[in-house]
């Protein structure tokens, strides 16, 4: 936003949408534009969203959790939502915690 | 990150120091400054736009038309969720306590009270069986209403005692509320059912048409003769004393759509706290309106609006629903997914305790969707849903209105397109009138002297 406003939220709706780029635009940025690339920048840990798999493998081009999640359904420890970043933030939380489902409080992550 | 972006749908109402800008998907509503008009008149036609590549100051200003989401990136479509019938719970149930009245008003949609077919009442056993369908069918819901209604629901008691005796003990058995609500025409109010009423917090509707000479015109018994001094002898029995909110609800047929300010104030006089003003139903092709008649009803409509603006000024709230329950929607700006709750959490039944999607239209026979015992029929309100869309999507689509609006009355288009033979799309433009004057309202109550009305708003949205 400017910090002259020059557009005002009126009704209950502008005012929520307004809120939801509260500091959207110092924050969050689109990291790759154009056909998938590779990782351009890091995360938040539970941001599915950004970093795409670096592996020549399958599924080239997704995102890192959605890639953990294809691999991850092949073994007995499948996670079926977002996961904590365990190439980049979390490189050894295949040890701390075997299991996710029955161990993710030992994840030691904010 | 240098996106593409475009303008998201908007409709601009200018004003002297600028304009307010609403946002068609969301139904959100900005004020702009003379600067961001200007900015906005410069770039609007601009398409794909990359903020980025433009100068300031307009630069920073077209970074609030993103915050806004009045810019989105290029590309972007919404579309609106489905809601699959069965998946939402009941939470208000119609019941046709008597398809029988003891009037004969010459607009009705509901064939002197029967829908058709012969007078018939509803027995105290279906009473019980639909209220219990009620709460049973309501999932989570904490609260339920059961609508008592007609023809003439006064003439009927027994059905009535045993709908609202047999909803109190279903929804205390599931620690649910459950709210009453009727609507009569008055007549037949007495001390005795007015003190039933109240027992039972029953909100009371009635429908009055405004002064003697309309009213009679209207709203006649059997012999010809007027009703409005019976009704207005029963309204107040219910206005002695009232504990609640009485409310008036009037029909006008085309003729008379040049008196709305008149009909308003009479009934204002009359000591009711809210008037809400229904243009008839066309029913008959002389229900029809002309556009002269159209313009005479916003004319009326716009009188009110400019007396509520005035009546905020001076600290009042002017009783008027229709404008009321038009800003509530604004204020909250949600969006709907129906253009009603026919068939999606609400239902009527019939005497016979059949299923329809919605009161009006009760008795026919293609929107039949379940009865009380067995349910409602998530397939068969699924087609009638979709049969009644089909004809207005692509008008729907491209129309500004359409979260605000999603289609309008399901009855009034069933009777314009499938019982007169009109074509699609004869309400659209009244309704989309109605909801600019609303947007223009709504933006007048900014001023810092009228937005104390505006929590009130969402109060009442919430209700």
């Amino acid at each position: 936003m400017s910090n002259k406003k020059t557009i005002q939220a009126l009704n209950e709706k502008a005012k929520a949408i307004e809120a939801l780029a509260d500091g959207e635009t110092e924050t969050v940025r689109a990291l790759q534009d154009g056909p998938p690339g590779m990782p351009a920048g890091c995360t938040t840990v539970f941001d599915t969203g950004w970093e795409t798999n670096p592996r020549p493998t399958y599924p080239v081009g997704n995102c890192q959790a959605s890639a953990r999640d294809f691999h991850g359904c092949a073994g007995d420890c499948w996670w079926p939502a977002q996961t904590p970043d365990g190439l980049t933030n979390h490189p050894d939380m295949d040890q701390q915690c075997p299991n996710v489902a029955r161990d993710w409080r030992k994840m030691k992550y904010d | 990150m240098n996106t593409a972006l475009t303008w998201a749908d908007h409709r601009i109402v200018d004003r002297e120091d600028g304009a307010v800008v609403y946002g068609v998907e969301d139904v959100s509503l900005f004020s702009l400054d003379r600067e961001a008009r200007d900015v906005l008149a410069r770039w609007r036609l601009v398409e794909p736009l990359v903020v980025e590549n433009t100068p300031e100051p307009d630069r920073s200003v077209l970074e609030d038309f993103r915050t806004a989401r009045l810019l989105v990136p290029a590309g972007t479509t919404s579309r609106v969720p489905r809601v699959e019938p069965g998946t939402v719970p009941l939470s208000t149930l119609v019941l046709e306590v008597a398809q029988a009245c003891n009037l004969r008003c010459t607009y009705c949609y509901a064939d002197g009270g029967t829908y058709g077919g012969p007078t018939r009442l509803l027995s105290p056993e279906t009473a019980r069986r639909a209220a219990r369908f009620l709460v049973d069918a309501s999932g989570d819901l904490p609260e339920v209403t059961l609508v008592l209604f007609g023809g003439e629901p006064l003439l009927n008691l027994p059905a009535i005692r045993a709908a609202v005796d047999e909803a109190e003990a279903r929804a205390t058995d599931a620690g649910k509320t459950v709210r009453f609500s009727l609507t009569t025409n008055g007549t037949l109010l007495s001390r005795e059912n007015v003190a039933f009423l109240r027992e039972h917090r029953v909100s009371v509707s009635v429908s009055l048409d405004g002064p003697p000479a309309i009213h009679d015109a209207n709203r006649p018994g059997p012999d010809g003769r007027g009703s409005y001094s019976r009704a207005v002898a029963g309204l107040a029995l219910l206005l002695d004393g009232a504990p609640g909110p009485v409310a008036a609800r009037v029909t006008l047929p085309p003729a008379q759509w040049d008196r709305v300010p008149e009909v308003f104030d009479h009934l204002a006089g009359l000591g009711v706290h809210e008037v809400g003003i229904a243009p008839a139903s066309p029913t008959t092709p002389d229900l029809l309106p002309t556009p002269q008649q159209e313009d005479r009803l916003l004319a009326g409509f716009s009188e009110m609006a400019r007396r509520f603006c005035a009546a905020a000024r001076a600290g009042q709230v002017l009783p008027f629903s229709n404008l009321l329950d038009l800003l509530a929607r604004i204020h909250v700006g949600a969006t709907r997914v129906a253009p009603c709750g026919a068939g999606l959490g609400y239902l009527a039944a019939d005497t016979e305790g059949r299923l329809f999607l919605c009161h009006r239209l009760v008795g026919n026979d293609g929107f039949h969707a379940g009865d009380v015992g067995q349910g409602a029929r998530p397939d068969r309100i699924r087609t009638c849903l979709a049969a009644l869309a089909a004809p207005r999507k692509e008008t729907c689509t491209a129309c500004w209105a359409r979260s605000l609006c999603r289609g309008g009355c399901h009855y009034d288009n069933h009777q314009r397109e499938n019982v007169l033979g009109l074509s699609p799309g004869g309400n659209c433009g009244f309704i989309r009138r109605w909801i600019q004057l609303g947007l223009e309202v709504y933006g007048d109550l900014q001023r810092e002297e009228t937005r104390w009305l505006l929590s009130r708003l969402g109060t009442r949205a919430a209700c």
